[in-house]
């Protein structure tokens, strides 16, 4: 007899439900301790960033916003051929930051248009092709080995 | 297999762990249970049940006072599996199971179950060797029928809540369990047990 789909949930459940709790290994606990020690053992700086004390948290924030402000100060003074006048006047204004990185854009896009147009069309597109065979050749040799090796245990 | 006895003592969510050491005894082997049933590697299985209990111990003022410490440990242990899944696998299930997307799954030829209104597979069979024989049969059936169904069986989420958490339709969710359940059924009716009444 075939039993109706309810009957076989009802089973099912039945017999999953009465089943004991896997027991845990006895290795996990001895990990866990390790794992707790070693991460206690950490000085502060090297532990996850919500534990680190507030004072250094507010003091990593203005630090970063201050390196921030100069890589993009240095940035502007390279893109200014380290012009001294040029790179004051860019930092004159308040809102300089936004010229700053707008050259900066400007600057990455120029030297990419350049380089661009320095490739000879047939290497680009055959690299292109020769990426695109290359991804598919390396697809279709995962997918067979895994099939061959893993999926059929 | 671990065959020596249980060194945890059963939570009760009542009386406060001394400490973390007695709260992890208290829930590792339901944690543990989570995860092996979910991801089916037991060494895998281990380290996101160690994951649990860090993340654990980052809560555990709380955690150690708390009546829903069990529910909370199982929830993680369900992300974390179902985390570890997502990220290690989707490739690799890809390739091993878009064959089965046309419907009729790879259970489709065999044999349908069949058997003489039991009200279990396991009349005579000792616990023991049915605990190993049920988890045989799970660890047997492929990761998109055994996943929903042990989150529907085991974790008692509804259809939508597995749905949303494997990021798949009701539909498939539905269908999937239904052939997990067949699939069971028919693997503990091979199963060999002598008191079996199924025939498949």
């Amino acid at each position: 007899m075939k039993p109706t789909p309810e009957e076989l949930e009802r089973i099912i459940h039945q017999t999953l439900r009465s089943l004991p709790p896997r027991r845990a290994p006895h290795s996990l606990e001895s990990r866990v301790r390790a794992a707790l020690e070693a991460r206690a053992s950490l000085p502060w700086w090297k532990q996850s960033f919500a534990r680190w004390p507030l004072a250094a948290r507010v003091a990593f924030f203005i630090g970063s916003a201050g390196v921030a402000k100069l890589v993009l100060m240095a940035a502007i003074w390279v893109m200014a051929g380290f012009d001294g006048a040029q790179f004051a006047g860019a930092f004159s204004t308040q809102f300089a930051w936004i010229q700053t990185a707008s050259a900066i854009v400007d600057g990455f896009g120029n030297f990419c248009g350049t380089v661009y147009r320095g490739i000879p069309p047939l290497w680009l597109y055959g690299g292109l092709a020769f990426v695109a065979a290359m991804y598919a050749a390396l697809f279709g040799l995962t997918a067979t080995a895994y099939r061959m090796l893993y999926a059929n245990r | 297999m671990n065959d020596e006895p249980p060194v945890q003592t059963p939570p009760t969510g009542l009386i406060p762990p001394a400490d973390f050491t007695t709260f992890m005894r208290a829930y590792q082997d339901m944690v543990y249970s989570t995860a092996v049933r979910l991801v089916k590697n037991e060494a895998q299985a281990e380290d996101i049940s160690q994951d649990v209990f860090l993340k654990a111990h980052e809560h555990f003022d709380t955690l150690s006072t708390s009546p829903t410490a069990g529910g909370w440990l199982k929830t993680v242990a369900t992300n974390l599996s179902l985390n570890h899944l997502s990220r290690y696998r989707n490739r690799w299930r890809f390739f091993s199971e878009f064959r089965r997307d046309d419907g009729a799954g790879a259970e489709a030829g065999e044999p349908e179950v069949e058997f003489a209104a039991p009200d279990t597979f396991f009349a005579g069979v000792d616990a023991g060797e049915r605990r190993v024989l049920v988890e045989a049969a799970l660890g047997k059936l492929p990761e998109h029928q055994r996943v929903p169904l042990v989150l529907y069986h085991f974790e008692d989420l509804p259809y939508d809540e597995i749905a949303r958490k494997l990021g798949i339709s009701l539909a498939k969710v539905k269908t999937d369990i239904l052939r997990a359940r067949a699939a069971l059924a028919q693997i503990l009716a091979r199963s060999g047990t002598p008191h079996e009444t199924f025939n498949a």
